[in-house]
């Protein structure tokens, strides 16, 4: 049974071939603003949102530190526990920016996930069809995009 | 038993042509006197260097003080003065069967019934060593790598699947690990396969480890198998590249044979 | 790149049919440093062989024949040639096929004996 989920159907093979060459356990890939666009291995609506909104603030405050420091935006952030290890980076896609977070085990390594994820990054951007520039996910519109894209993502 | 040796010992010193050295020489064999037994013989092929029945009994006497491999060139020597000497096919097959390479053993043992079949001796053993193979093909598939050093612990012929088909890998601690190699051996494959492609390698041919406590090499002789030797650090790569050039043949040669 | 690693890895690139040599942290499959021909994807030699060899190891336990010291990767382009250093990092060397693999394996052992 496939445990990957996607609103667009283009993100899913670069996202498949990402999880498997990677040894992904969870990856889900989403806007800046937290938006789900796609999601692996996630089995309960509550933890994708968790994680959306927890990856998205770290891109959030981590760009804040960036500019503070005057250094272009971070692109990866990878930390490594003990059993977990987790990527969160950002790529340029001609639908704008979008953030990768994926979590790995003791079977893969901050270098396997690095590699496939400038992989995944180029198959994203290579498959992604060009549209017009998103538009500024506003407050009061990101719970309710947040839970159309979550029941799109669980077939709820 | 005494005086027997003593007549015969009479009679070669009266005659040293005389050819009783050989019953002189078997006798001592018997009553386990092997030096003595050494030293007569080796005085009678002084004498007769081209008489096939002094050389196997030469052959014999080496066996006795357990020097197989001296006795088998000797007894291959007595093939070339006479390839239908049935001593020496009788000692050849012994000395093969010993060594666990039954087929060797049944050739010789064949000749040797062809070159007398009255002899019952040989065709007793003949019928005992054809009984021991017999049992084996009926228990358990012919082993691919049956004569090869180190078949026992060290060559592991397994299938894409990571299971195992031929040879056995044992550690030093004499733990059978041949299942948990199996297991391990696709992982390791896969991702040679991936990094060979992704760094433009081409495709894998074999790859070689040296560890702390031994060297082992991989290859794939066929699409859907993979082959293992493993020895230890004092059999460099070199050697362990033809090793495993060698079981590859014959892995290649098993798995055809295994085919329908 | 360091001085002193600099150093190192040149004496593995300068034999000939080498394309370019690096150290990599074992378990991170990250590079430390590295001297590489251009077309060489550094990023891509550290990463797969840290887990080549993760996996080469667990064979040679498996085995009994201990932890990995030297590793080589034949293919029909290229060869992949790995020391361990013994201090959680590996020299790595990657070449063409023709490669004097005996004369790079003793540069890259002189090179893991500096790094540790």
């Amino acid at each position: 049974m496939t445990r990957m989920y996607a609103v667009d159907p283009w993100v899913e093979k670069p996202l498949e071939a990402f999880v498997v060459e990677a040894g992904a356990r969870l990856a889900l890939l989403m806007t800046p603003a937290g938006q789900v666009i796609a999601q692996y291995g996630f089995t309960r609506a509550v933890d994708v949102m968790a994680a959306a909104a927890l990856g998205a603030a770290i891109v959030a405050s981590t760009g804040e530190i960036a500019k503070l420091l005057d250094e272009p935006t971070f692109s990866v952030l990878n930390h490594q526990g003990k059993r977990h290890g987790i990527l969160l980076a950002g790529f340029d896609t001609p639908r704008g920016r979008m953030v990768c977070l994926a979590v790995y085990g003791p079977d893969s390594t901050p270098g396997l996930v690095q590699l496939f994820f400038e992989e995944f990054s180029r198959d994203v951007r290579d498959a992604c069809p060009e549209t017009e520039a998103p538009k500024q996910v506003l407050a009061a519109d990101f719970e309710r995009e947040l839970n159309e894209s979550l029941s799109a993502l669980f077939r709820t | 038993m005494a005086d027997d040796v003593r007549s015969m010992t009479a009679e070669l010193v009266r005659d040293p042509t005389s050819l009783v050295f050989l019953r002189l020489g078997e006798v001592l064999r018997a009553e386990g006197q092997v030096d003595a037994a050494r030293k007569v013989a080796l005085t009678g092929l002084e004498r007769n260097p081209n008489l096939a029945d002094a050389h196997d009994l030469y052959a014999r006497i080496l066996v006795d003080a357990s020097e197989l491999d001296y006795a088998q060139r000797v007894w291959e020597s007595v093939l070339q003065i006479d390839p239908r000497h049935q001593g020496a096919h009788k000692g050849l097959g012994f000395l093969h069967y010993s060594r666990g390479d039954l087929d060797t053993a049944l050739d010789h043992l064949e000749l040797a019934v062809a070159a007398d079949p009255t002899n019952q001796n040989v065709v007793q053993a003949l019928q005992a060593v054809r009984d021991v193979a017999d049992s084996l093909t009926a228990e358990e598939p012919v082993d691919a790598f049956a004569g090869f050093e180190g078949q026992d612990r060290g060559i592991l012929l397994v299938d894409s699947q990571g299971r195992a088909l031929a040879g056995r890998v044992m550690t030093g601690e004499g733990h059978d690990g041949t299942d948990a190699v199996a297991a391990h051996l696709v992982g390791v494959t896969q991702e040679m396969v991936r990094t060979a492609r992704m760094l433009k390698l081409g495709d894998w041919q074999w790859l070689v480890v040296e560890g702390t406590d031994g060297n082992a090499h991989l290859t794939a002789p066929s699409g859907d198998s993979l082959l293992f030797v493993v020895r230890g650090r004092d059999v460099p790569a070199g050697r362990l590249a033809l090793l495993a050039d060698h079981a590859g043949d014959a892995a290649r040669t098993w798995l055809a044979a295994q085919r329908p | 790149m360091s001085d002193r690693f600099k150093g190192i890895l040149d004496a593995i690139t300068r034999v000939r049919g080498v394309r370019g040599a690096m150290i990599v942290v074992w378990q991170d499959g990250l590079i430390v440093s590295d001297s590489l021909m251009e077309g060489v994807r550094g990023n891509a030699v550290a990463a797969l062989t840290s887990s080549v060899t993760k996996y080469a190891e667990s064979v040679m336990l498996a085995s009994g024949i201990g932890r990995l010291q030297f590793l080589h990767l034949q293919a029909s382009n290229g060869v992949l040639l790995v020391v361990a250093t013994g201090s959680e990092t590996l020299v790595v060397a990657i070449a063409e096929p023709s490669v004097n693999v005996g004369l790079v394996r003793l540069e890259l052992i002189r090179a893991a004996e500096a790094v540790k």
